[in-house]
């Protein structure tokens, strides 16, 4: 596999990545050389040697047109639309190829740049179909915007011989991008960031001059978690998505900038909508968590928002079907079975995508009732440290800083499909700065060589020890910056708690050791948007114990993952499902309280790293679906327990009382006790025998793990072209 | 002048409006009663409106009624004139249609304003 060097990684970094938070200290600080100045422009500028002619302009603000360079991939200087004059050079120079030298005098806007530019236009328009208003690009195309702003104002372009410009056969790379090669401009960027950042060296090209094609060689679907990112990076419209052909145009939809919550990254993005109906989902830059890629389920389970939704409250009938009611029926039904029912037999399990304004107000409302019974579907040891301290249970080291690690150890995770854009910061250390990594864990492909340790949960135990005979312990005690990550579905077994012992066991014996005292080693990978709001709130982790206490009414807030079923439930137990959708949970309930999805509602979630971000309302929520926490304020009131607030502020009050990192938005806290942790952990490092394994091992199973991609056609669809391409002979 | 004398309210010695004294404000409320009460054959028939004269003057009653708390002399008078100078309007057929029935304009349900009843009534 190809590793550039680390001179070249360097240069590639783009100095949007300076550091924009303190976190950020840990890239080693090469002596400063001297700047040299170079005028753009006239204007002179310092910039240090080894930066091109493209990033000095943008330091002073010139921004020079390009189609190939793009400043998260490599530099391929091919599309010649950044040709700038320099003084003293015979001929113009490609900017985002060429490294700036002392005394350099560049002109962005003389007659020859301008000239050079409206030929490079000229020669990329001969070859581009006339087909905008046609193309799903139109309105967000770098070829028409360049067009009308360096392009020649008249047409040379005749076709006397009736020849007809090049066209090119489609490609089909599977459901999710539609290929329209004739509009291809060869700028190679899908190529770039199919070898470099998806790790799927299928896309490149054949041919030469004229005939050059862009594709995957044979047919073959294009078998990546990120793959809809190229419909991004693609500056004409070549690559554009499926779901949303023919859909919409830019300038129609309204851009709400939100928060995803599919994975427990919470990858920032922007949701586009038209007449109250979510249309696409785009990534939205954030250096901290997703840079400016989006994972394909992320970006095109959205149609899954439409599907199976609740949109008004149910109750079960005398025969047990459930049946359409209005929301005092539903309210006052659940209020009464809450009131009858007694405080140690009532229990509450939170799902996948439950909002922390939500959690809380559920939580409040259990606590008035007298239980305590309030818990997550996702288990996590109570043992030793438990949850008492939030840096047992997040991901310490911070999404953007595992990129600056020296060694990676995984240890029951597929990052790859459990949180896909940290696998990209994985695969960044491993390509730019010669990262290793080591797993421990089933085999599975993480798109970067690993060495695979083994299966045993032993093997974590011989390393915490220090008693391994495996390299990758003296690789591990070698490296300046390592980062452990376990995956927290290794914690649902009765060794969960040793397992998680020996981790922190050896993650702290690592951090110990470390000439970076704010290097933190141990993280813990969530696997659901929710998870770390509901331990920060105070909710028990898992339901085991409190569901085979046979619980008479159990609230399910969104509680979709199956944990909670009929069989596990005695005969006359109340089931109360509140979500958006109708899944696994409402499917058992008697009472069905219709909520809203997150493009609905203006809610709080925290992210794997502990760092609380805003959803935003898109669109409103579908028939008589109300925002999640209302619903349990009415409830609380009808209950006669009536919980003191009445607005979203008063809530994010409440939020900030129990911890003040809910509510400060964007933030990542610095989290400690790490010590404490590990001595309370002592006791809990008992023998380990069992294998680790994981659920999603393969592309397949990536797709559909929650209810809205569970109810998206898109992601059924994605399921069924992998599987037939496992069939297929390449 | 009746302007220039006081009259009395509550403990306050004021200017009056138009009237002097309790039974000279009644007299000129019911002048403004029987003067509507006599119009309205007219304006159902005028204004063609959906509605008999019997409603009309129910309705009528309802409204005078509607202020059967006032005690203050002052308001009395000032009601009287707002009441003579809607009669003029309607006699001179500066109203139109819509207005006569805006007279029966059902009686607007109060906006929810506690949590509990918003969240039963809208949608949000």
């Amino acid at each position: 596999m190809l590793r550039q060097p680390l001179t070249r990684a360097l240069a590639l970094s783009s100095p949007a990545r300076a550091a924009p938070l303190a976190v950020r200290r840990y890239a080693e600080i090469a002596p400063q050389p001297d700047k040299v100045e170079v005028f753009i422009d006239d204007k002179p500028v310092y910039v240090p040697p080894g930066t091109t002619v493209l990033q000095a302009a943008a330091q002073v603000g010139v921004e020079i047109p390009r189609f190939c360079y793009h400043e998260r991939l490599a530099v391929a200087g091919n599309c010649r639309m950044c040709l700038v004059e320099v003084e003293k050079s015979p001929k113009p120079v490609a900017a985002c190829a060429m490294p700036v030298m002392k005394g350099m005098r560049v002109k962005t806007n003389s007659d020859l740049t301008r000239k050079a530019r409206e030929g490079v236009m000229e020669f990329l328009l001969v070859n581009h179909p006339l087909d905008c208003p046609i193309c799903d690009q139109g309105g967000e195309c770098d070829l028409q915007d360049q067009s009308m702003a360096f392009g020649s104002d008249k047409s040379r372009f005749t076709d006397i011989h009736f020849s007809g410009k090049r066209a090119v056969e489609d490609k089909d790379v599977g459901p999710l991008i539609k290929t329209i090669m004739t509009r291809c401009i060869h700028c190679t960027r899908c190529i770039r960031f199919a070898s470099e950042v998806a790790g799927v060296d299928d896309l490149g090209t054949t041919g030469r001059g004229s005939d050059m094609q862009v594709g995957t060689y044979v047919e073959k679907m294009f078998l990546s978690e990120l793959s809809g990112n190229i419909i991004d990076l693609c500056p004409v419209g070549a690559l554009t998505s499926k779901p949303y052909s023919f859909v919409a145009r830019p300038w129609e939809t309204r851009r709400i900038d939100s928060v995803d919550v599919l994975d427990p990254l919470g990858s920032n993005i922007v949701v586009a909508t038209r007449t109250n109906e979510v249309l696409r989902i785009l990534p939205r830059t954030n250096e901290e968590i997703n840079e400016e890629w989006l994972s394909d389920k992320s970006r095109f389970a959205c149609d899954g928002l439409k599907r199976q939704r609740l949109v008004t409250p149910l109750m079960a009938d005398s025969r047990g079907n459930l049946t359409p009611v209005d929301w005092e029926d539903a309210v006052v039904a659940a209020s009464r079975a809450l009131r009858d029912c007694p405080a140690d037999k009532l229990l509450a399990v939170a799902g996948d995508m439950a909002d922390a304004e939500s959690l809380v107000a559920l939580k409040d409302l259990l606590n008035r009732l007298g239980s305590e019974n309030a818990c997550t579907e996702q288990y996590f040891p109570l043992e030793g440290a438990g949850i008492d301290l939030r840096s047992t249970y997040l991901l310490n080291t911070g999404i953007a800083n595992v990129e600056d690690a020296d060694f990676v150890l995984l240890i029951g995770t597929n990052v790859r499909f459990e949180a896909p854009l940290l696998n990209t910061r994985i695969r960044k250390a491993f390509i730019q700065k010669d990262t290793d990594v080591a797993l421990v864990g089933p085999k599975v492909d993480l798109t970067y060589d690993y060495v695979h340790v083994g299966e045993s949960a032993s093997i974590v135990k011989d390393l915490a020890s220090g008693t391994s005979s495996h390299e990758v312990l003296r690789k591990l005690e070698q490296a300046k910056r390592p980062v452990v990550i376990l995956g927290a579905d290794q914690l649902k077994t009765q060794e969960g708690a040793a397992l998680l012992a020996y981790t922190q066991e050896l993650a702290l014996r690592l951090q110990d050791k470390l000439e970076d005292k704010n290097w933190k080693v141990l993280n813990v990978l969530q696997r659901t948007a929710s998870q770390v709001a509901a331990l920060d709130i105070g909710y028990k982790p898992g339901v085991g114990a409190l569901l085979s206490a046979g619980p008479q009414v159990v609230y399910l807030l969104g509680a979709d993952s199956g944990v909670v079923t009929r069989e596990s439930l005695p005969k006359d137990a109340v089931v109360i499902y509140q979500g958006h959708h109708g899944d696994a949970g409402a499917s058992i309930a008697d009472i069905v309280l219709p909520g809203a999805a997150y493009t609905e509602k203006r809610a709080t979630y925290v992210n794997a790293e502990g760092r609380a971000q805003q959803a935003l309302p898109a669109v409103s929520p579908p028939g008589q679906a109300r925002e999640d926490w209302k619903i349990i304020r009415a409830i609380s009131e009808v209950v006669g327990v009536r919980l003191p607030y009445d607005n979203l502020d008063e809530v994010r009050d409440r939020l900030s009382e129990i911890s003040p990192a809910l509510v400060t938005y964007g933030d990542m806290q610095n989290n400690n006790y790490f010590a404490q942790a590990r001595a309370l952990a002592q006791s809990l490092q008992k023998p380990v025998s069992g294998n680790l394994d994981v659920k999603l091992k393969t592309l397949e199973d990536y797709f559909m793990t929650d209810a809205i991609s569970r109810a998206s056609p898109t992601m059924a669809k994605c399921v069924q072209a992998v599987l037939k391409q496992k069939q297929s002979t390449y | 002048m009746a302007a220039r004398q006081a009259i009395q309210v509550g403990t306050k010695n004021v200017r009056p409006v138009l009237s002097l004294n309790a039974g000279e404000a009644r007299a000129r409320v019911l002048n403004l009663y029987k003067a509507w009460y006599r119009q309205i054959p007219y304006l159902v028939k005028d204004f063609d409106i959906p509605k008999s004269e019997e409603q009309c003057r129910a309705r009528l009653k309802e409204m005078f009624l509607n202020n059967k708390h006032v005690t203050d002399i002052r308001v009395i008078d000032i009601l009287v004139i707002k009441g003579q100078m809607e009669l003029k309007e309607a006699v001179n057929l500066w109203k139109q249609k819509g207005h006569i029935m805006a007279y029966f304009k059902p009686t607007e349900e109060p906006k929810p304003k506690d949590f509990l009843s918003k969240f039963f009534s809208s949608n949000e």
